[in-house]
């Protein structure tokens, strides 16, 4: 019995950290989809700096009429795009809260499985049932997540900071390299944990 | 459970398998749950493993998810440096003794130094700042040690490629946990490299070496002198020599020496199949260069550097002509920025573009030629410093008889030798000693690899002075003239005397003037190179004369060289006698003349080092034996052999060229009864045949006719005597000498005889 009771008390906080990711992972995906929109019109703006850019203002007739006009046209269009990022940057810093959050779960998990590590035994945290996964496996699965979470915030970090507005063509191909970051990791693993796990959190 | 290691002290073998794609980057050791149960681990113990290379690596222990034992899976993404890049593809075993638990406290300060990714079209560092989020990100949650380098999974954007661990509070030895607490902060100072390169000694290429340290050293070492003179330092060398001589090695070892960053790329690498794609991998490699530059000395090595510029001007190369442009502009942009030395290697360098050996873009040249007698002695002491050699291997005999070896088949010739006395030495397997047999088995297996494709290389059968019947002073002559120079170069420095460069033997067909110069090739250890009508004659038009001097050239790079050209006459022609005008045996005579004694040699076949060839004197005293050598052994002579000297050309008969004219005359009676003994040696001879009555009778018998009549004599026997023919009696040679008739009649050998007395040479001598 007194391997009983450390057991319960590791699972009871997986279970406890496996429903706060739950929870996080739906922030995580509607921030993401909050972003998109942003994105396109970041990608618009340096569409139409670029055409601003080819055009010789000074040759229309009919945009003579308007003094210092291309500079204007910049400057506002330069304003909306800093007023987009300043939205992405507040996305971003939801991003963050997500991951920090996560990580502090996963972290208190790991510090009561410590605590109890050495009377539970090795042979007691392989075992899996029908209903529950092993801890060893969630365990493993808390620490891939909160990985996830991490590397796949640091590359959004990465991509936005590399934007500016010199580099017109790089901003234009934004939206895509969006996509990319989402395409190229593991996307579905969140989700997928959560199904494994989902009768244990029914228990 | 208690871990019960103890009880077995080496611990089970456990296999190394490849890690998973899903582990990578996460630091984690997957273990079957009986090593779990010996180590005493947790899940997610920090545990030290130290690798079969020597390194050591930190992961976190993990199960393995089909809970197999006997398999070890590593992520060593925290390693000491250099162990991380060979690990993750490896296989082999670990034994589990080698896995340690380590107490993993977590840290309340790291520093650590990073070292930056570059980034292409980024030339500015990245801000300590956003290094420092970096290296918080990359380091959260994860065990490090001491002295370990942490590498950027490769997925992962950042200006960090990888951090060292310097130090930490509590020292993080054998480990420590990074927490979100622990205060990271940067090292100003690179880490000591732990292990210092292992030097690679350079044989007798110091010349080289020094010149090309001078240029990668110079900019570090006195930076405000030379801009106070306001000069631009050369930064472009272009090596030329043969392949093998150790061109390549010799600029890692350069680079290695002065700590500075090699970039070698290998020219035809570059190549690409659209028009433009070689260009734009050209200003790459530059570009990569001048960021690397940026950090420390860089060096930037074009192996095969003809490939990629060659000589502009052809009908169909204007892609080509475009890449050498774009290469020529790249060089002279480099010139401003003082950190990028470009140094280029080829064997062809006469088929570089002009523009490219001009100062300010490849600056200096260095010829590397094969390697002399001392220039080898030194490449063999330095391969065998580190092989067990018995002491009465003489290097200096070894250096002797590699005529021809460059740096390359040197180190081929030593392994060699030591596979031989490895497999052919029972006795004491542990500590093999290698002795001088050894290099001479391994000598008979190593062909040098210049002589590979010289035209007209010869396999000789080997044949001693001593199976030549007579000729006792055509033999001494011989060796006097050829022989001798090699050997004792300090008696003919000391008389005064000089090499002969050539050789002509002349005198009737059959009378072994071929054997003679097999004989030569024998007694002195040097290249021999024989050439006859069939290698040089061809359909185009100045192909055979540069095949002839294609010859002459590879000879000079394996002095000393015999070349031997038999039946002369027929090969260059005579320009007295033929009035038809330029034919093409007298160009291939015109170019024989040339190499024979032409004004100088092509630089490119410069070969030594320069002060061996100028101060010669100044050297140390024991070293002026090798020296005097070395110093004689600079030319290649050559035999000519004909029967017909009268249609040889003057100007090829004078002093200088063919300078020694011998005669080879036919056996005379006492030759002759030498001839025969040689030829039935192998035969039984009936006991009452008199070799000496034969002698007597076959005047006007060439050595060819005598090993006629003996064979004559043998198939009578055979005829007569039926198969069962135990002797060649006296009868069967009486009977075929009369079938048999010599080859030789008194009028041609008085035409021989009296054919350069008469036009006044005293050198040759009556029979």
């Amino acid at each position: 019995m007194t391997q009983e009771r450390p057991l319960l008390a590791v699972q009871a906080a997986l279970k406890k950290c496996f429903l706060a990711v739950q929870q996080q992972q739906g922030l995580w995906q509607s921030t993401l989809a909050d972003c998109r929109p942003l994105l396109a019109a970041l990608r618009n703006l340096a569409e139409q700096l670029q055409a601003a850019q080819n055009l010789r203002f000074e040759d229309v007739p009919s945009l003579r009429a308007f003094p210092g006009l291309q500079e204007r046209l910049r400057r506002k269009q330069l304003e909306a795009g800093d007023t987009a990022l300043d939205k992405l940057g507040e996305r971003l810093a939801a991003l963050l809260k997500v991951r920090d959050t996560v990580s502090s779960h996963v972290g208190q998990v790991l510090q009561i499985y410590e605590q109890h590590a050495d009377t539970l035994g090795i042979d007691a945290v392989l075992q899996a049932s029908v209903l529950s996964p092993s801890v060893a496996d969630m365990l493993e699965w808390l620490q891939d997540i909160e990985r996830h979470y991490r590397s796949s915030y640091l590359k959004r970090k990465y991509l936005l900071s590399s934007i500016h507005w010199g580099d017109l063509a790089n901003t234009q191909a934004l939206p895509k390299a969006w996509d990319r970051i989402s395409e190229d990791e593991h996307q579905d693993l969140v989700q997928d944990t959560l199904l494994n796990v989902s009768f244990f959190l029914e228990e | 459970m208690a871990p019960d290691s103890g009880s077995l002290p080496e611990g089970p073998i456990l296999k190394l398998l490849p890690l998973d794609t899903k582990d990578r980057g996460t630091q984690r050791c997957r273990l079957g749950p009986a090593a779990f149960r010996a180590l005493g681990a947790h899940l997610g113990s920090a545990v030290k493993i130290s690798l079969p290379d020597g390194g050591s690596c930190l992961c976190t222990a993990w199960p393995r998810r089909d809970g197999a034992d006997g398999f070890v899976q590593l992520d060593t993404q925290c390693a000491s440096p250099g162990s991380a890049v060979g690990a993750p593809g490896s296989r082999g075993s670990l034994s589990l003794s080698r896995l340690r638990l380590v107490p993993c406290p977590p840290l309340r300060r790291l520093t650590v130094w990073p070292e930056l990714r570059e980034r292409a079209g980024a030339p500015a560092a990245p801000s300590p700042a956003a290094v420092l989020e970096a290296a918080q990100e990359m380091l959260r949650n994860r065990p490090v040690s001491r002295g370990h380098v942490v590498a950027a999974p490769s997925g992962v954007p950042g200006p960090v490629a990888a951090l060292h661990i310097v130090s930490g509070v509590p020292s993080p030895d054998p480990a420590g946990l990074v927490t979100p607490h622990t205060r990271i902060g940067l090292g100003a100072v690179p880490p000591s490299e732990a292990q210092p390169q292992p030097e690679v000694p350079l044989g007798g290429l110091s010349e080289a070496a020094d010149s090309l340290r001078e240029l990668l050293r110079l900019p570090l070492r006195y930076p405000r002198t030379l801009a106070a003179l306001g000069l631009a330092v050369p930064r472009g060398v272009l090596l030329a020599g043969p392949p093998g001589v150790g061109k390549t090695q010799l600029v890692r070892a350069v680079v290695r020496e002065a700590g500075a960053e090699l970039l070698a790329v290998s020219a035809p690498a570059l190549q690409g199949a659209r028009p433009g794609e070689t260009e734009e991998n050209v200003r790459r490699v530059f570009q990569r260069a001048q960021e690397l530059a940026s950090r420390r000395p860089t060096l930037l090595f074009l192996d095969e550097v003809d490939a990629l510029c060659p000589r502009r001007g052809g009908a169909h190369q204007a892609p080509e002509g475009r890449v050498v442009a774009q290469v020529l502009t790249l060089l002279d942009g480099i010139s401003g920025d003082r950190e990028v030395v470009v140094v280029g290697s080829t064997n062809r360098p006469d088929a570089l573009d002009p523009a490219l050996r001009r100062p300010g873009r490849f600056d200096r040249e260095i010829v590397i030629g094969t390697p002399t007698l001392k220039q080898r002695k030194a490449i063999l002491q330095v391969i065998t410093s580190k092989m067990p050699i018995s002491g009465q291997v003489d290097l200096s005999l070894l250096a002797e008889m590699t005529v021809g070896y460059v740096g390359a088949d040197l180190t081929a010739l030593c392994r060699e030798a030591a596979l031989h006395a490895l497999l052919h030495s029972e006795k004491n397997q542990d500590n093999p000693m290698i002795y001088e047999t050894d290099f001479l088995e391994a000598f008979k297996k190593i062909q040098p690899s210049s002589f590979r494709s010289v035209i007209g290389l010869m396999d000789i059968k080997p044949v001693g002075w001593e199976q030549i019947g007579g000729l006792e002073d055509v033999k001494l002559k011989l060796k006097q003239s050829i022989e001798w120079p090699l050997k004792f170069p300090r008696e003919f420095v000391r008389m005064g005397l000089t090499q002969p460069k050539g050789v002509l033997l002349y005198g009737p067909p059959g009378c072994a003037k071929t054997t003679l110069v097999r004989a030569l090739a024998t007694s002195c250890h040097c290249s021999f190179v024989s050439v006859s009508g069939a290698d040089l004659f061809s359909p185009f038009v100045g192909d055979s004369e540069k095949l002839l001097s294609q010859v002459f050239q590879q000879a000079r790079a394996n002095t000393p060289a015999i070349v031997f050209l038999d039946e002369i006459d027929s090969i260059v022609g005579s320009r007295s006698v033929s009035k038809a005008g330029c034919n093409v045996q007298e160009r291939v005579l015109s170019v024989l003349l040339n190499e024979l004694d032409g004004v100088g040699l092509k630089t490119i076949e410069r070969r030594g080092s320069k002060s061996d060839q100028q101060g010669k004197y100044k050297e140390l005293k024991k070293n002026e034996e090798l020296e005097c050598q070395e110093v004689f052994n600079q030319n290649v002579m050559i035999v000519a052999a004909t029967n017909r000297p009268d249609v040889l050309d003057d100007a090829l008969l004078r002093p200088g060229r063919l300078d020694k004219i011998i005669y080879i005359p036919p056996p005379d009676e006492k030759g002759r009864l030498s001839i025969l003994k040689v030829c039935t040696k192998n035969m039984p001879v009936g006991p009452n045949v008199s070799l000496e009555n034969l002698a007597a009778e076959t005047c006007f018998f060439s050595g060819a006719d005598l090993g006629n009549l003996c064979k004559e004599a043998a198939l009578l026997a055979l005829q007569e005597d039926g198969l069962e023919a135990t002797a060649v009696k006296q009868e069967h040679f009486l009977k075929s000498l009369k079938t048999v008739k010599p080859s030789l009649s008194h009028k041609d050998l008085t035409l021989y005889k009296n054919l350069f007395q008469k036009q006044g040479f005293s050198n040759v001598e009556d029979v």
